[in-house]
């Protein structure tokens, strides 16, 4: 548990000192929101009905930088064999990173929501939920996008080979991200926000689980 | 012995699939009577079906190569999984062409967001994604251990992405894809079914020998002296 | 759903296309790439031998 904990403020501390990066990251997300609505058109219609689903797109893009930037630092100077040769196992490195990385992405996710409430008129009064929503949706990019990052850091194409590798598999994410979000911008007659909200549970539940069985095999030597 | 064993068993098997399939075809498309609603199209289903129950079969045997490798750190399962997922893919592929023209006629679009094809359009996605990452890393040994972690993280996602896509996709339409066929066409599917079955198990078998030569000219490449002796113990014995 | 749908023979002759197609093509390009993997291994052994 210790170990988990110092692994979890090493990277809360990355983070902390790498903030103008998370602002950045932020920025792109905006931008590609902005970008959405020109891509649809003035249509204050169909721009409120999808508001949602540009919102995860654009945190899902916005994940594979902040993602692939979690392991920079551990690449330089050798940092990742450094950190293995610590008497701190694998997996507790694992859900430090993996918790750090949901923080992140979950922080640059409410970020996102006023943008998406000025340009796409899409708002709602259960912030509450909405917040609950966007903490499960990045736990569930979270988890295995932390393994696939370890990964492909490692490799060469490494830009490319991340968003290829994690795309197709939050594909259940996005589909219920963006229908409980919905719900709640929509508004949802039949109460239907609590089943969307398990799957979403239900996928970072399996996600984190695979991911601290498995992390120890991708970094090993 | 110094190379790949050179046993018939795969070009026999892939002639077998070949041949039963070419019977079963032929059955499904002159003797087979046509459907009652679909009429002929329904044939198509001939051929569909079999390689659905086959693509998911290549990817369930990935699945079980992705483990052993993890578990035994023996070479023969990765060439296997290498080839399973090349094997998966390919078939997955095809499964999504036969969909699309079976659908174009039916229900007047190319793509209905039918659950079974969507999730297999996904697979495609995501097991072609892990061939991509085997070309672009260079270390034999990470790149086995890295693909089975993908291919045990996909495969484990793919009842996940079934169940939301269906769940998603029945809020808005109830058509499907009718899975049942009646008794009088059983025959063609079982035969057609069986040849994909000897067809992709000869060509996987096959395949996991081209692997296995590859890796091995990788990790032990030959030395340029006749008289060398043999280097990494892990590159000799069967490696398929 | 309901109503016959009348011919189709193009779809389903497309169908049956694409599957001998893909199959053959893949089943020929894995022929092609063991051949020239065994003849590679098959000249290799034959200059210097790894086992």
């Amino acid at each position: 548990m210790t170990a988990f904990l110092t692994a979890l403020q090493k990277d809360f501390l990355l983070q902390w000192r790498g903030r103008g990066q998370i602002v950045a990251i932020f920025a792109f997300g905006a931008a590609t929101l902005l970008l959405f609505s020109f891509a649809i058109g003035p249509d204050s219609v169909a721009l409120r009905q999808h508001a949602a689903g540009f919102l995860w797109l654009g945190l899902l893009l916005a994940s594979t930088l902040s993602l692939a930037e979690s392991f920079e630092r551990e690449m330089e100077e050798q940092a990742l064999e450094g950190l293995l040769l610590l008497p701190a196992s694998a997996r507790a490195l694992y859900y430090g990173k993996a918790v750090a990385n949901c923080a992140q992405l979950a922080m640059i996710g409410a970020a996102l929501v006023p943008v998406m409430v000025v340009l796409y008129d899409a708002g709602t009064i259960r912030l509450l939920s909405l917040l609950g929503v966007i903490v499960l949706g990045t736990a569930g990019l979270s988890a295995p996008g932390t393994l696939y990052a370890a990964m492909t850091a490692q490799t060469r194409a490494r830009q490319t080979l991340l968003p290829l590798l994690l795309f197709p598999l939050v594909v259940p994410v996005l589909l219920a991200a963006v229908k409980a979000t919905s719900l709640l911008i929509l508004g949802d007659p039949m109460e239907q926000l609590r089943p969307w909200a398990s799957l979403l549970g239900a996928f970072a539940v399996v996600q984190w689980a695979l991911g601290g069985l498995l992390f120890g095999r991708v970094v090993e030597d | 012995m110094a190379a790949a064993s050179q046993g018939p068993l795969p070009k026999g098997l892939v002639a077998v699939g070949a041949v039963l399939l070419c019977i079963g075809s032929y059955w499904g498309l002159a003797q087979a009577p046509g459907e009652i609603f679909m009429g002929d199209v329904q044939r198509i289903m001939y051929v569909h079906v079999p390689t659905a129950w086959n693509a998911m079969l290549a990817l369930t045997f990935a699945f079980v190569c992705a483990v052993f490798f993890l578990f035994t750190n023996s070479w023969k399962w990765d060439n296997r999984l290498e080839a399973a997922m090349e094997m998966g893919v390919v078939l997955s592929l095809l499964l999504c062409t036969q969909g699309a023209i079976w659908a174009k006629p039916t229900w007047g679009v190319w793509w209905d967001w039918d659950p079974r094809l969507t999730t297999t359009a996904v697979m495609v996605f995501a097991f072609g994604g892990i061939l991509a990452l085997r070309a672009f890393v260079d270390d034999p040994m990470k790149r086995a251990v890295w693909s089975a972690v993908a291919c045990i993280v996909a495969f484990a996602d793919v009842p996940i992405v079934y169940f939301s896509v269906k769940w998603w996709n029945s809020l808005h339409q109830a058509q499907s894809t009718p899975a049942t066929v009646s008794k009088a066409f059983h025959w063609p599917l079982r035969i057609n079914a069986f040849g994909i079955l000897f067809l992709w198990a000869g060509l996987v078998a096959l395949r996991t020998r081209v692997a296995a030569l590859r890796l091995r000219s990788e990790i032990a490449p030959p030395l340029p002296a006749p008289s060398a002796r043999g280097t990494d113990a892990r590159a000799s014995g069967s490696a398929w | 759903m309901s109503g016959v749908i009348a011919g189709g023979w193009e779809y389903v002759i497309a169908a049956y296309a694409a599957t001998a197609v893909v199959l053959g093509g893949y089943a020929a390009s894995v022929f092609l790439r063991w051949r020239t993997e065994r003849n590679r291994a098959a000249a290799e052994s034959g200059g210097g031998r790894t086992t």
